[in-house]
């Protein structure tokens, strides 16, 4: 590898085609966007593999740093011992949990992860208030009162906690998750 | 919600309490987190950290063996390693792993192998069929940017294009090849008929001015009345007739399984949903966030869309609460106002529907006077005054049920589904008004001993060919619901975005920002269907019309939605859309239904023209040839219709359908006698490890 003409090979393109969700055309798509010059960007033998750091992706959709999900899926999808940088792979994987054909199994796993802000396997009260102010805005007037975001944490943790300790985890999540007819057109980014 | 007593030593945030306190043993949160089940949780495949790793750094290598050995565990299932939801690199060496097994397992495999060739190639044909699909990627830009609601709109547009697409392609291999395959039709049979009912002369007499034949071409009159285009063109041959019928009732069958396999998927989903009430804030939070929104201003405005929302959801809790406690008074007041609300949405519809009778009997009286005859402008408009009226009636109500909505004091969702049905059934009703206005004409108000319909069985002085006058309605309707429609779009919308984007300030941006109004659209879109529908059988080539009209609709929908439209204030759930609005569409199938039924049977066809002249009733001509089919057909299509078929049939049905029932409910108690056992289980987890706590506490302490 090297600088002559940097091409994804046929049997790493089948193999990415085999372990994800995603069509040959999306990625060369994406191959293109990303790699478009001479370093080796997708081998991963190379030892520490090429990654990107988070504020420099372009977040799939332009420069924009707006998603206020954007750390938390970085920091969800990212195997780096840092946790801020993804690689070619990790930006697949990326795409591939939020194309069109992902299985409703694995999109509720992973939504599960970013909610899960404080990384420990359950959604507590803290997680839930932070999901709800990352939904509504950062902004002072665009926050919930103290009590209204009691009251909807409390309305959520009476609807989803099934064996009632207080946080939901990851099967009360699915569950919940199954039920909503929306879920699998919202966790979908589309390129 | 209750909680245990033995909980009050955790913190007021009822999560675990903090990590590891600085005592000898293990604490109560080290001794959950490696539970079996967390251990799997948070295992992300060979050679990745596992999740929270970091804070995992105390307890080493112990607990990353423990996950290492839950999660072989679990992998004994074959999973496909794409659905693991690991990095890459450990899906790899899965998938290697996998290969190799499969490989040492030699001939035990093959059935697997062929199961996953199946499989590989049910997905590839899968795939295939949706790249088939036109606009798929139109539709993916536009849910991407306007929203789920938006591009279920234009998913059921696609849809009702196929739909008539098949039936185009029906009339035209059924109803068009027969005609002229035994030789070209005849023409009509003129004034000079000696038959007490055969005289008929659609064409106009003398030298015809290029105006009125275009006119003609927007009223269906003319040369276009004797022309494929309607009913009384079709020869009477009696295999011209049998498929004739055929190809209408397989039309409507086709359309009605295509529909049912649409809607089952959307049916399943809200089903499984069980109340809306049970689960609304959760699936309001968890799925309120659109991940492929783009722009700093469309974030901004999904925040600010959600943020409404669950304030609304909130106080509408608090209304549901007040409302609970209303006094006795306060309840006869707001029943009070319901029922005065009520009575003026039914004055309203009734007005409405007076108004269309009215203006379609009207319209012959007109059409008679000496001014009209003289004008082909005033001729064309008088002919379609039913259908400005109808569009009229369509454009001023909703609006209306709108405003009077909040008055009735219910909460906002139910405000919703209350004017969506009365829009509906102002859609609707208004279309049977206008065929009941018409049967009252051909049928003399169903008396059949009427002056005028006593020679023939029908109206035969006012319209010598009824079908070809019905047809003749509903393709007025068509084309006028698509002259509204560029109308709309080009007098009122391009031009209030042009304008408006000039206003200064606020009220610039307030009367700018127009949204797409996806539950009036999808009306207006089922509407012109059941129009459609209605109208097939009086107007074989319909159909093919119609296709034209939607695939013009589809361009110039996407036009104005890209070029005028900012997204949606209100989120209309695709959910919704995906059940209610396909229900509707069999409403409106129902609906059409029944005048094509009753014209098959009940009504004698015309003598003058059509495929079935001269027979008793349309339907006459099954039996017919079904005597020509051999006898064990005969007696067994004959079985078909008895009462001894279909009496065993609908009990066998209702049988089935209770039994569905009474699963359904054990289901829901086995449900939440497991949600019970869950529960307890749950306490007596957290009661084992704070035992084990303590106890390795007080051993840590001897």
């Amino acid at each position: 590898m090297g600088g002559s003409g940097s091409r994804l090979s046929k049997e790493l393109l089948a193999e990415y085609q085999d372990l994800t969700f995603l069509t040959k055309q999306e990625i060369l798509l994406q191959f293109a966007f990303l790699c478009p010059h001479s370093p080796p960007c997708w081998h991963q033998s190379t030892d520490p593999p090429w990654r990107w750091h988070c504020d420099l992706l372009p977040q799939v959709c332009g420069p924009h740093p707006a998603n206020p999900f954007k750390e938390r899926i970085c920091r969800v999808f990212s195997t780096s011992p840092t946790r801020d940088s993804l690689s070619f792979e990790d930006f697949l994987d990326l795409l591939s949990v939020f194309s069109d054909t992902a299985t409703p199994d694995i999109k509720s796993h992973y939504a599960f992860r970013i909610f899960d802000f404080d990384d420990d396997g359950t959604l507590n009260r803290e997680d839930l208030s932070r999901l709800v102010n990352c939904l509504t805005g950062e902004g002072e007037d665009t926050r919930l009162s103290v009590s209204e975001m009691k009251q909807l944490v409390d309305n959520i943790l009476e609807e989803s906690d099934i064996d009632r300790d207080g946080t939901i985890n990851l099967s009360e999540f699915q569950h919940v998750i199954s039920r909503s007819p929306d879920f699998a057109s919202s966790f979908k980014i589309v390129l | 919600m209750e909680e245990s007593p033995s909980w009050e030593a955790w913190d007021s945030s009822g999560g675990w309490p903090a990590p590891r306190g600085a005592r000898g043993g293990p604490s109560l949160s080290s001794i959950l987190n490696g539970l079996p089940s967390a251990a799997t949780l948070r295992y992300r495949g060979p050679g990745v950290l596992p999740w929270g790793a970091l804070e995992e750094e105390e307890d080493g290598g112990s607990s990353t063996q423990t996950l290492i050995e839950a999660a072989q565990k679990e992998l004994q299932e074959p999973h496909s390693s794409r659905e693991l939801p690991w990095p890459m690199q450990a899906r790899r060496a899965h998938r290697q792993r996998h290969a190799r097994d499969q490989v040492a397992y030699g001939s035990g495999s093959r059935a697997a192998r062929w199961a996953q060739l199946l499989q590989r190639s049910k997905e590839k044909t899968k795939e295939g069929l949706r790249t088939l699909q036109p606009w798929g990627w139109t539709l993916k830009k536009i849910g991407g940017q306007f929203g789920a609601g938006t591009e279920s709109y234009f998913s059921l547009l696609r849809f009702l294009l196929l739909l008539n697409v098949l039936a185009s392609v029906l009339t035209a291999c059924m109803m068009l090849l027969p005609t002229w395959l035994e030789g070209a039709p005849p023409g009509p049979p003129g004034l000079g008929s000696s038959e007490p009912c055969g005289s008929y002369n659609p064409y106009q007499q003398g030298l015809v001015p290029f105006p009125t034949q275009l006119f003609n071409l927007f009223s269906g009159e003319g040369y276009l009345e004797w022309s494929p285009l309607f009913y009384g063109f079709y020869p009477a041959r009696p295999r011209l007739a049998v498929t004739y019928l055929c190809s209408v009732f397989a039309g409507g069958l086709i359309s009605l399984l295509l529909i049912l396999r649409r809607s089952v998927s959307g049916l399943k989903q809200t089903l499984l949903a069980e109340s809306g009430a049970l689960t609304s804030y959760s699936h309001r939070v968890f799925s309120a966030w659109d991940f492929g929104l783009c722009g700093d201003v469309h974030v901004r405005l999904r925040q600010r869309i959600i943020l409404y929302e669950l304030q609304v959801e909130l106080e509408e809790a608090t209304v549901r609460r007040q409302a609970a406690v209303r006094t006795l008074g306060q309840h006869v007041r707001v029943w009070l106002v319901r029922v005065l609300v009520n009575l003026l949405v039914v004055a309203l519809l009734g007005a409405a529907f007076y108004g269309i009778y009215w203006a379609t009997g009207y319209t012959v009286e007109l059409q008679g006077t000496s001014l009209v005859q003289q004008t082909p402008l005033l001729q064309l408009v008088v002919n379609y005054l039913p259908s400005i009226f109808i569009s009229g009636v369509n454009f001023v109500l909703p609006p209306v049920f709108t405003l009077i909505a909040p008055l009735e004091g219910y909460t906002r969702s139910r405000q919703i589904v209350f004017i969506l049905l009365r829009t509906v059934f102002l859609r609707l009703a208004s279309l049977v008004v206008l065929l009941f206005s018409l049967w009252n004409q051909i049928t003399c108000g169903g008396d059949a001993e009427a002056e005028e319909c006593q020679t023939c069985g029908y109206n035969y002085e006012e319209l010598p060919c009824w079908e070809t006058r019905v047809g003749q309605e509903m393709y007025k309707l068509l084309l006028f619901d698509l002259l509204t429609s560029l109308a709309v779009m080009l007098l009122i919308q391009f031009p209030r975005k042009l304008l408006c984007g000039l206003c200064p300030g606020a009220l610039g941006r307030l009367a700018g920002t127009q949204e797409f109004q996806v539950p009036d659209e999808v009306l207006g879109l089922i509407y012109s269907q059941t129009v459609v529908w209605v109208g097939s059988f009086f107007c074989p080539l319909l159909p093919l019309l119609n296709t034209a009209k939607f695939l013009l609709l589809f361009y110039l929908k996407k036009l104005t939605l890209f070029s005028i439209c900012s997204p949606a204030s209100r989120t209309f759930r695709a959910s919704t859309v995906n059940f209610f609005f396909p229900l509707v569409l069999l409403l409106g199938l129902a609906v059409s239904a029944v005048p094509v039924l009753y014209s098959i049977f009940l009504i004698p066809p015309s003598k003058p023209c059509g495929p079935f002249r001269g027979q008793p009733s349309i339907w006459a001509q099954i039996p017919e040839s079904i005597s020509s089919l051999p006898q064990t057909t005969q007696n067994f299509l004959f079985f078909l219709g008895t009462q001894a078929f279909a009496v065993p049939l609908l009990l066998i049905s209702s049988i089935l359908m209770a039994y569905t029932v009474a699963l359904a409910n054990s289901y829901g108690r086995l449900v939440s006698e497991l949600k019970r056992q869950i529960e307890t289980e749950a306490q007596n987890k957290v009661f084992l490890a704070q035992r084990a706590v303590a106890l390795s506490s007080t051993n840590g302490a001897l």
